[in-house]
């Protein structure tokens, strides 16, 4: 698969039962994309590298619970990728430790759709 | 002396050494303005906002990177208000430069929701929050 074809790409797995504001959500997402990147530019520098070089790919992607999350968190340590769990501080909207997103990446867009092509995006 | 090279040490001496960044421990935070007008979706928008983060990060990195480090040992404090349409991003976005705030700006691809190249988000800082209210503290939340 060629390069063009195959452009790295960094996920965020939101909880959808939160219903969060898309402000909220947004915040969350953040937090990850950078944490995430944290993680990634000592362990995948060279992917990080082909990321920011390309056009930095981004998809969010709704789970049902925080179940369901973990249940991902576990493939993708077991796929050794990048990534990131956020838990919330509290000072808003949720209460104090709610896990709200699961960064993940950047990594291959074929890894990425092997691991999450069965969710949908947030909407 | 003896475990550093010649030229370091001389590097040691004689390099401009950083401004403390921040006065009185200030709060630091990262502010993003939405563009409104364009009704993205949810899911959109946060993946906007990341982009918005990642390139905001790496930029101060590069420029201010003692501003970074406190941010990003302080809890990375972000916030997210809209604007009304891209005018009001733009009026913004040149006040901040006014006042020497990073700013980073991104236009979408356009490959799904929107038009290619629309101005989606504008990110300030990591700065002091006094600095910021002043310019966004008018916004309402998102």
């Amino acid at each position: 698969m060629s390069a063009l074809s195959d452009p790295p790409t960094m996920a965020f797995l939101c909880r959808a039962d939160l219903k969060l504001s898309a402000g909220k959500l947004a915040v969350q997402c953040a937090h990850a994309a950078v944490a995430s990147l944290q993680h990634a530019k000592k362990t995948h520098s060279r992917m990080v590298q082909r990321w920011k070089e390309s056009a930095s790919r981004k998809i969010c992607l709704a789970v049902d619970d925080e179940e369901e999350i973990e249940y991902f968190l576990k493939l993708v340590q077991e796929a050794s990728l990048p990534f990131a769990l956020i838990k919330d501080a509290g000072l808003t909207e949720v209460v104090a430790g709610t896990v709200t997103v699961l960064g993940v990446g950047p990594a291959p867009r074929h890894t990425m759709d092997s691991l999450f092509g069965e969710l949908k995006t947030y909407e | 002396m003896i475990d550093v090279g010649f030229r370091s040490f001389l590097h040691r001496i004689t390099a401009p050494k950083f401004e403390p960044f921040v006065k009185n421990n200030q709060p630091l935070k990262m502010v993003f303005v939405i563009n409104h007008e364009l009704k993205m979706g949810k899911g959109k928008i946060a993946a906007q906002v990341g982009h918005a983060a990642v390139k905001a990060t790496l930029q101060s990195g590069e420029l201010r990177p003692e501003l970074l480090d406190a941010w990003l040992s302080t809890g990375q404090k972000k916030v997210c208000v809209k604007a009304h349409d891209v005018r009001q991003l733009e009026q913004i976005e040149h006040q901040a430069k006014h006042h020497q705030i990073l700013t980073s700006k991104i236009h979408d691809a356009g490959h799904t929701q929107i038009p290619a190249g629309s101005y989606t988000v504008l990110a300030l800082g990591p700065d002091e929050e006094e600095k910021l209210d002043a310019l966004t503290g008018e916004l309402k939340l998102l």
